[in-house]
């Protein structure tokens, strides 16, 4: 085992010439490292405190909490003297990451898999009521309209100021009640009242700033009222129902319904419903509705059988092409080597979503290139199964040159001694790659392949823009031919019932999760058996 | 390190960060007077701002934030916005206008009766929603449909259905094309670019109750005079006059490149058809079975709920009440973005020629459903449609329609 001792902090830098990474290393330890060491804390620290800032102006206390006890830990990891916390320095920028885009999303899923958030149940339950207070006002019949001005009277309340738009009669109106005014008080010109005998009208910035105490403001009306909507205009609204704080339900003025709050984020008098809804805890709901719903349990198994074979396919497919290329490259003094490597690399190097549209479009069965070059009638993503040996054979592609790579430097990595001592035994070419490069390659690429099938389990670009989850099914229900489980999961929730059921796919995320998991811990214990084989 | 270079550290630290919380909050700076925030899509973000800046002309005091955001994730992102960066007005689409008020996130406008009459009833009707009474919540300010274009030079303009098919399936022959009429389905299926066939054989979505609202649960996808006329369907597929296999892309490529004479589109393609070259005439498709009406697409503007929260509500309803409706303001709003006004005063100042007649081939047309339920239709539809023209292979239509009613049935439950 070779070691690098770095030099140490304060004597001369010695490092070899032509050395870039040591040179940088020796250049930033000492003064000029610490000061840069101390700017990188003091940013952090000074994000945080604007940051801590800006959420207590807009009320978020957990946030708050939580960035002010990180960013207290990383002071104390950085400038505390306790030695058993030197690791903890170099883990800490990574853990913040992991903790950020990792940890933090996986949780609130969670927490939103226990609740119905979705459409119709977004808001909190006191912005629902005053939400169905508003929507309940309707313009009673004859309801009147009246062209409006907010004014203050001699005593210097708020009043309104309004002309019936068919009768062009003139009143205020205050809180108690409206009272008519004489005839030429007021005076109106094209649908703005300009002038009032006795009122003081408010006009810019004082109209504005009234706007509040204006969304209030009622005048009463035998059983309706007049209320502003815009700043020169006022309708006559009653309200069709009735909000009984005390006894937390909606009263329906009409005939007496009474709409009680449901448990499940809503009021409702039993299947009618007030809209909008609330958004509420309600357990296990929606995993119960996994298990017993036939809609959606009914392609699950097929969706995952075949995520599973979409996984496993692309996987061994594209690391069988993969190997084969690097064993062919891998010869000593092949000619146009770096060429070829190259050009081997591009599908790697073109970005995902790009390729798969081209895809889309060089296999479409009449006008795609792949048919009118090769005199075929082959439906890639028209016909069922064929659309599925279409998604493994265009998700190969994208993947053949990460094993190429991958496995050129394990091949490279076995000792040459090893195949010239089985070559010396007489062993054949095949029976040498079976026996001696294959057992030690899978050393190293095991995890990688464990890695990329569980990359591949949740693929969802590969799926999605090539065949949008592929042709629809005989038995239609939500999932297509080649859906996998996470479009599957998507297509839930934007596709079904009313609008989007975002709680419900979470539910579904967290089990593809567990088996995404279960699949891989499976996978990484069989490649540490490997390892016991060298 | 030295407990005095600890303690500097920290100093630094702390300091630093005093500094960046003073900064911060002096970059907080409040404008003098209430500021209304608009979110439109970059198509029209010109046309709003002339717009508001005309109205807050006449409204001194008043500062208009134009935010320009991807029309489609307008609607989304009003449930997850934090109210201080929030809107008071968005411009949507009327078919928005059942989920944003089942979320409790627009507020309801009252038009007066003399500026109601100025546009067409299915326009209001649109945007308006609500499980027992129906409320306004936008003023609608263009409409949009697709109509059938035909390229003039090549066929003559079909005034009946047969006619139609007859020179669409005789120009296929001309050319070895293997589809008559180009329009685009694709992997991701189009029930809205299928809707005249489906309308002209008898189809429909949601039918309406007795109070003339959307029932969601009378679902007219598979209704019998529909299944009567499917067969229809199967026999347009054999002789390939339609095809699932095109996308949007591939059906304009053809009838520009002239593989089609028959292309229906809608207004987005209107300058790509004028700059062609090619001589066209846009009409509603003839009468199938039915009236082969198109879905129409009404965009409007809305007042959202935060507008009360930041304290702009009655300036954001007099906008939108009082000023968007004018005829002024819905002309220039569409001619801005090439659609046809809603209001029917401004629809007769329209010049446009190509504009004019697509606004001629949405009459009759349905309005897109509104309410939530809708989001469970497209991909069914879209599917029964897309089975049911493969070419070889295709499902008869009659089954694939039955199974998508079920469908659709099953998941709005």
């Amino acid at each position: 085992m070779s070691t690098a001792t770095a030099p140490s902090a304060g004597a001369p830098p010695t490092a070899p010439s032509g050395s870039l990474l040591p040179r940088l290393v020796s250049a930033f330890s000492g003064t000029a490292g610490l000061a840069l060491k101390i700017a990188a804390l003091a940013l952090s620290n000074a994000l945080a405190v604007w940051a801590i800032y800006v959420l207590l102006t807009r009320h978020h206390w957990v946030a708050v909490g939580l960035l002010a006890v990180a960013t207290l830990l990383l002071d104390l990891v950085y400038l505390g003297p306790w030695r058993a916390l030197l690791p903890a320095k170099f883990i800490v920028p990574g853990t913040i990451f992991l903790v950020g885009f990792q940890v933090f999303p996986i949780l609130y899923t969670v927490e939103v898999a226990f609740t119905n958030y979705g459409t119709g149940h977004i808001t909190t339950k006191a912005d629902a009521i005053k939400q169905i207070q508003i929507t309940s006002l309707e313009p009673p019949a004859n309801g009147k309209s009246y062209t409006m001005a907010v004014a203050h009277d001699s005593g210097g309340h708020l009043v309104l100021i309004l002309q019936d738009d068919v009768t062009k009669r003139d009143f205020v109106g205050t809180q108690k009640g409206l009272t008519p005014l004489p005839a030429g008080a007021v005076t109106a010109s094209g649908g703005a009242i300009s002038e009032a005998k006795g009122y003081t009208l408010l006009h810019g910035l004082a109209l504005f700033n009234v706007d509040k105490q204006l969304q209030t403001f009622v005048v009463p009306v035998g059983k309706a009222g007049i209320r502003p909507q815009s700043i020169s205009t006022a309708v006559e609204l009653e309200p069709t129902l009735r909000y009984d704080a005390k006894r937390n339900v909606f009263v329906r003025i009409s005939d007496g319904t009474v709409f009680r709050d449901d448990g499940n984020g809503e009021f409702a008098h039993g299947k009618e419903a007030l809209e909008p809804g609330w958004k509420t805890g309600v357990g296990f709901r929606n995993f119960s509705r996994i298990i017993h719903d036939p809609l959606i349990r009914k392609p699950f198994i097929s969706v995952f059988v075949w995520t599973f074979g979409f996984a496993a396919g692309t996987v061994l497919l594209s690391f069988a092409i993969g190997l084969f290329l690097a064993i062919t490259l891998d010869k000593k003094g092949m000619r146009f080597q770096r060429l070829y490597r190259s050009i081997l690399i591009v599908p790697w190097a073109i970005p995902g979503f790009l390729s798969l549209l081209v895809w889309q479009g060089l296999l479409n069965d009449k006008f795609g290139v792949v048919n009118r070059i090769f005199h075929l009638n082959v439906p890639w993503l028209f016909d069922s199964n064929v659309a599925k040996v279409s998604c493994i054979l265009v998700s190969a592609w994208l993947t053949v040159p990460y094993f190429f790579v991958v496995s050129l430097g394990a091949l490279q990595a076995i000792p040459e001694e090893l195949t010239e001592a089985a070559r010396v035994d007489g062993g054949g070419p095949f029976q040498i790659f079976r026996r001696v490069t294959l057992p030690l390659l899978l050393v190293t690429v095991g995890p990688l392949l464990v890695a990329s099938f569980a990359f591949n389990f949740n693929n969802f670009n590969n799926i999605y823009f090539l065949t949008g989850g592929g042709p629809p099914q005989a038995n239609s229900a939500v999932a297509g031919s080649t859906d996998i489980l996470i479009s599957y999961t998507y297509k839930l929730a934007i596709a079904t019932g009313k609008g989007q059921d975002f709680a419900l796919a979470s539910a579904v995320t967290i089990i593809v999760f567990f088996i995404t998991a279960a699949l891989s811990t499976i996978g990484f214990a069989r490649t540490r058996v490997l390892e016991e084989v060298t | 390190m030295s407990s005095r270079k600890r303690i500097g550290a920290l100093l630094v630290v702390v300091v630093a960060g005093v500094l960046a919380a003073l900064a911060g909050s002096i970059h907080v700076a409040r404008a003098a007077g209430p500021t209304l925030t608009i979110w439109v899509d970059q198509a029209r973000k010109d046309a709003v701002t002339q717009l508001a800046n005309q109205w807050a002309a006449k409204n001194a005091g008043v500062t208009v934030n134009i935010v320009v955001q991807d029309f489609g994730s307008i609607r989304d992102k009003l449930g997850t916005v934090d109210a201080s960066t929030a809107p008071d007005v968005i411009l949507g689409a009327h078919d928005w206008t059942g989920q944003l008020a089942a979320n409790g996130l627009v507020e309801p406008v009252y038009l007066s009766a003399a500026v109601r009459k100025e546009f067409p009833a299915y326009t209001l009707n649109a945007f308006s929603y609500g499980l027992a009474v129906k409320k306004l919540y936008g003023v609608p300010t263009q409409i949009e449909n697709i109509g059938l274009v035909v390229n003039t030079s090549l066929v003559k303009v079909p005034t009946t259905f047969a006619q139609l098919e007859q020179e669409a399936l005789a120009y296929k022959k001309k050319v070895h094309a293997s589809f008559g009429i180009a329009v685009q389905q694709g992997s991701g299926y189009d029930a809205y670019h299928m809707y005249p066939f489906f309308s002209g054989l008898g189809g429909y979505v949601f039918g309406t109750n007795s109070a003339g609202n959307l029932d969601a649960s009378n679902i007219g996808v598979a209704n019998k005079a529909f299944l009567k006329n499917a067969p229809l369907i199967d026999k347009w597929n054999k002789e390939g006059l339609i095809t699932s296999a095109l996308s949007y892309s591939d059906a304009q490529n053809a009838f520009l490149k002239k593989q089609a004479a028959f292309y229906i589109t809608g207004p987005w393609a209107s300058q790509v058809l004028e700059q062609s070259g090619i001589k066209f005439k846009i009409i509603q498709m003839p009468k199938i079975v039915d009236p082969a009406v198109p879905f129409l697409g009404v965009q409007g503007v809305m007042v959202t709920k935060y507008a009360s929260v930041h304290g702009v509500d009655s300036l954001a309803q007099d906008f939108v009440s009082n000023y968007v409706p004018t005829p002024a303001a819905q002309l220039a709003l569409a001619i801005a973005n090439g659609r046809y006004p809603a209001n029917t005063i401004a629809g007769k100042q329209v010049t446009d020629p190509v504009l004019a007649e697509f606004g001629k081939a949405g009459i009759g047309g349905v309005p897109m459903p509104n309410i939530p339920q809708m989001a469970s239709v497209w991909q069914d539809l879209g599917a029964a449609w897309f089975k049911a023209t493969k070419g070889s292979g295709a499902t008869p239509a009659k089954s694939a329609f039955t199974v998508a009613a079920r469908s659709i049935a099953d998941k709005i439950g």
